[in-house]
């Protein structure tokens, strides 16, 4: 029993919470001792004694599970063990419990821990269509709902979208660049703990006195100052997030410039980790200004700091730049990723080379740069000095050409192609149709006067759902069944996966689509009721978000049976040229026997002849094809 | 971080194992080099969000700098600075030190700049409790303590690092060929005196 409580794992994990919520009563306790509050009854509050445990507890969380526990081990001055990958690979589902350095295991774990917060968060939407589908509180009350949009909202941005492209990377693009791993294990397992903890911090705000945060995922101060304790769960787990998504950034960008194959120049990395790259430098740089708004917020609640607090000179106006100047860049972090699956299969399902390569990878770079200038288009009704409209309005118009340029490679990419409809391709044709309104409702949002009649109303919803649903969760649908035989070694059921495909595709319009109408009808976002005009298009709204619901369930099906029972994949079901498809399924736990040499590009699909990679010590001289085992273009 | 302490534990373990084939090095940086220097972008821009708030207390509300009624102790702080910037080349003497096989000079600059290192927080300690304000008062009192203190907080992370570093210089790490482990960590420390000359100028001297 004892050894079981020291080694690393749930065990101590618990016994260590238990320290933390010790240390954070203490802690207060001293604190509010020695900086005079003047009885001693006030020498224990219970909103600090939380406060401060919920910094507390989650990190004798990690340090439980044994996240730090190497670092611990260096900190004490013993000798570096550099990671010897010894802990590669997962023998039983009870090794996704544990911390593992395997970048494979890894991405299952993000990945899996990610759909469920999806399911979380898509059940809290069918209560809140519940709520809706009639006029009238007549489900939940109105401070309830609140706090079913604003978890809503922070669980999906948060919790699925950016973790879960983080989840597949992690797991296909060491492989694709012909890695062993990324380039610190054991930074990348501690990133993936550090989810469940702000998943746990979210939902966990449903029980705080008061109620979960309800000022949405935006959480606007000076209201987020005076909330109830349920607002410091938002800006704890938001910290707890935003720092697990710029390890994972950091050990993208380190994996991507100094661990590629030989031969694998910039230009002959596939789309995918171009993406990757891209949304790395996003988040490098703009993270940390979400961190710093929460952290604004938890000091004026906390300690009573004046950062929003007009009334002492503070400035409200500043939490909304700050936030918007991470926040802008995170829809593109949302979305870049999923730009990058599409280009995978677009090319392999197309039997074409992706059309007008460089320039797809130069409008990614084109986007980080300008992601960065077009932040105020949040705040055209905020009251912030008029003219900064004109730049962010010019500036939010030109951001939409590099993505134009990006639909138009595909799309010419589809053209004249043999097209091969699967699930995959099915999800990538539903993302160009979908995402490309929502595109259209966004540059029309970029003209000042139109935003300011519809910002803040159902408008803002449908392009938001247009770009997030109908653009990334497509792109992360289809990544899914992409990478599916490859991270299980199954096939999913392809009538099932084509089913899901149609239901999504037709409930997102069906859902999404008359938000347009309402909005522009002037049916305000985030209210737990409305105007009796608005209830027939509510009332079908609701029922399609109920359809839409279903489709998943399909989708969840589908999956835990595939993984369970499917027919084994073979290692190249797409008949893909990049490396990932090159090993078996699942692939070996060191990847690759030897790491392969890379002498052409990504995408060469009928093109007679066309070699991308080579599992030779160097490029195979022609009479010496035989022994090399070339990877040669398959024909179409 | 430093290879010649650990080889031979590697060679013993490396026969029952068969691990994967190590990774090729597609660029000359190291990658704990760009590591940390990716890290310092962050850590940048975390205080470029909090100037932004700076910006927005000081200039777009135009509030009288410092608040009416206070005054900031720049000649304390200016020498807090030297402190601070001499701890910079302490930590370049015990780099080239290392690099030149000289032990000695390593223990002693590591030494020398984590000491300097706590005289710098231990002033600044001192400097909050004397200064005749709180936070609480007004947004100029909050963001003066949110700029020094979110230093400050820096600075207690570097020296934490400096910590084991020194440790380690005194328990026979490093060799002439492998300091990368006194190196990264100098490049953090680097970063925390820049910044604090950044701050030192916009909250103190402008
Ligand atoms: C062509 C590109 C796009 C343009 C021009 C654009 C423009 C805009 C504008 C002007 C707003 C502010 C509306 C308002 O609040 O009054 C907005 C809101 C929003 N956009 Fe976009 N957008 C684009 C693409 C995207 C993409 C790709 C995503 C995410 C994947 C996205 C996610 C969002 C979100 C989440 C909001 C609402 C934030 C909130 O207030 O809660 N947009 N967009
Ligand atoms: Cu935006």
């Amino acid at each position: 029993m004892a050894a079981k409580l020291r080694a690393p794992g749930f065990y101590r994990a618990g016994i260590m919470m238990l320290g933390g919520v010790a240390l954070a009563t203490g802690l207060t306790w001293l604190v509010r001792m020695t900086t005079g509050h003047a009885t001693y009854s006030h020498y224990l509050s219970g909103d600090a004694i939380l406060s401060v445990s919920l910094l507390a507890v989650p990190l004798a969380f990690l340090i439980g599970i044994g996240g730090f526990d190497y670092w611990f081990y260096w900190a004490a001055g013993r000798p570096t063990r550099p990671e010897d990958h010894s802990g590669h690979g997962a023998y039983s589902w009870k090794d996704y419990f544990r911390v593992n350095t395997d970048h494979k295991v890894i991405g299952v774990q993000y990945t899996v821990s990610s759909f469920f917060f999806l399911l979380v968060g898509g059940l809290i939407a069918m209560l809140m269509r519940a709520q809706l589908a009639q006029p009238g509180s007549h489900f939940v009350d109105a401070n309830t709902f609140n706090g079913l949009f604003s978890v809503h909202a922070s669980l999906l941005i948060f919790l699925f979208i950016i973790p879960v492209f983080a989840g597949l990377a992690n797991f296909v693009l060491p492989l694709m660049i012909g890695a062993p791993d990324m380039a610190f294990p054991r930074l990348n397992a501690l990133s993936f703990w550090l989810l469940p903890v702000a998943g746990a911090l979210m939902l966990g705000s449903f029980f705080a006195p008061g109620g979960a945060f309800a000022d949405g995922w935006t959480a606007y101060a000076p209201l987020s100052d005076n909330a109830p304790i349920g607002q410091t769960f938002f800006s704890v787990a938001v910290q707890f997030a935003g720092a697990s998504s710029i390890m994972t950034a950091l050990n993208f960008l380190v994996t991507i410039i100094t661990m590629r194959a030989p031969g694998m120049s910039f230009f002959r990395m596939p789309l995918l980790v171009w993406a990757n790259f891209a949304t790395s430098l996003l988040v490098v740089i703009a993270t940390p200004f979400i961190a710093a708004s929460q952290f604004f917020v938890l000091l004026d609640r906390a300690l009573g700091f004046n950062f929003f607090n007009a009334a002492h000179g503070g400035d409200v106006l500043m939490y909304q730049h700050v936030f918007w100047f991470y926040s802008h860049p995170a829809v593109y972090i949302m979305m870049l990723p999923g730009f990058g699956i599409i280009s995978e299969i677009i090319a392999v399902k197309a039997r074409k080379p992706i059309f007008g390569y460089r320039m797809m990878a130069f409008s990614l770079l084109a986007i980080v740069a300008l992601g960065f200038t077009v932040w105020a288009h949040h705040m055209f009704t905020s009251g912030m000095a008029a003219w900064i409209r004109i730049p962010m309005a010019i500036t939010t118009a030109i951001i939409a050409v590099p993505t134009g340029i990006k639909i138009f490679s595909w799309l010419a990419t589809l053209w004249r192609g043999v097209l091969h409809l699967d699930t995959p391709m099915l999800f990538a044709l539903g993302f160009l149709t979908t995402f490309t309104l929502g595109g259209i409702s966004g540059v029309m949002l970029a003209m000042v006067p139109f935003d300011i009649h519809v910002s803040a109303t159902y408008f803002i919803v449908a392009h938001i759902h247009y770009v997030l649903f109908g653009g990334s969760l497509m792109t992360i649908f289809a990544g899914v069944y992409y990478w599916f035989p490859k991270m299980t070694g199954r096939m999913y059921d392809e009538r099932l996966g084509k089913w899901h495909f149609w239901a999504t595709f037709i409930f997102v319009n069906l859902t999404f689509g008359p938000m347009h109408i309402l909005g522009l009808q002037g049916m305000p976002r985030r209210v737990s009721t409305y105007a009796a005009k608005f209830t027939d298009l509510n009332l079908f709204i609701s029922l399609a978000s109920f359809g839409l619901g279903l489709s998943t369930l399909v989708f969840f099906y589908n999956i835990v049976t595939s993984w369970r029972g499917g027919p084994r994949a073979i290692p190249n079901p797409w008949r893909g040229m990049t490396l990932e498809w090159q090993v078996s399924s699942p692939p070996p736990i060191f990847n690759f026997d030897r790491v392969p040499t890379v002498v052409g590009g990504p995408y060469e699909y009928g093109v007679p002849g066309a070699v991308h990679g080579i599992f030779a010590p160097a490029p195979a001289p022609a009479a010496a094809g035989a022994a090399a085992s070339v990877v040669r273009a398959p024909s179409q | 971080m430093e290879a010649a302490s650990i080889s031979h534990a590697a060679v013993h373990d490396g026969h029952d194992h068969h691990g994967p084939p190590a990774a090729n090095r597609s660029s000359r940086v190291e990658p704990e080099l760009l590591g940390m220097l990716l890290f310092i972008i962050s850590e940048i821009m975390v205080f470029g969000a909090f100037f932004t708030a700076y910006f927005f207390i000081r200039i777009a509300q135009g509030n009288p700098w410092p608040a009416p009624g206070t005054s900031l102790p720049v000649q304390v702080a200016g020498v807090n600075t030297a402190i601070l910037i001499s701890s910079s080349f302490t930590i370049h003497w015990a780099q080239t030190s290392i690099k030149n096989g000289n032990r000695f000079g390593l223990k002693a600059g590591m030494l020398t700049t984590f000491l300097l290192g706590c005289s710098f927080l231990f002033i600044q300690i001192n400097e909050y409790a004397n200064i005749g304000f709180a936070p609480q008062d007004a947004a100029q009192q909050t963001i003066f303590y949110s700029l020094t203190g979110l230093h400050g907080a820096h600075v207690f992370i570097g020296l934490l690092l400096l910590l084991f570093v020194t440790i380690r210089a005194f328990r026979g790490h490093y060799t002439p060929e492998e300091h990368r482990g006194v190196e990264v960590p100098g490049i953090y420390w680097h970063f925390v005196d820049i910044m604090w000359i950044i701050v030192y100028t916009t909250v103190y001297v402008l």
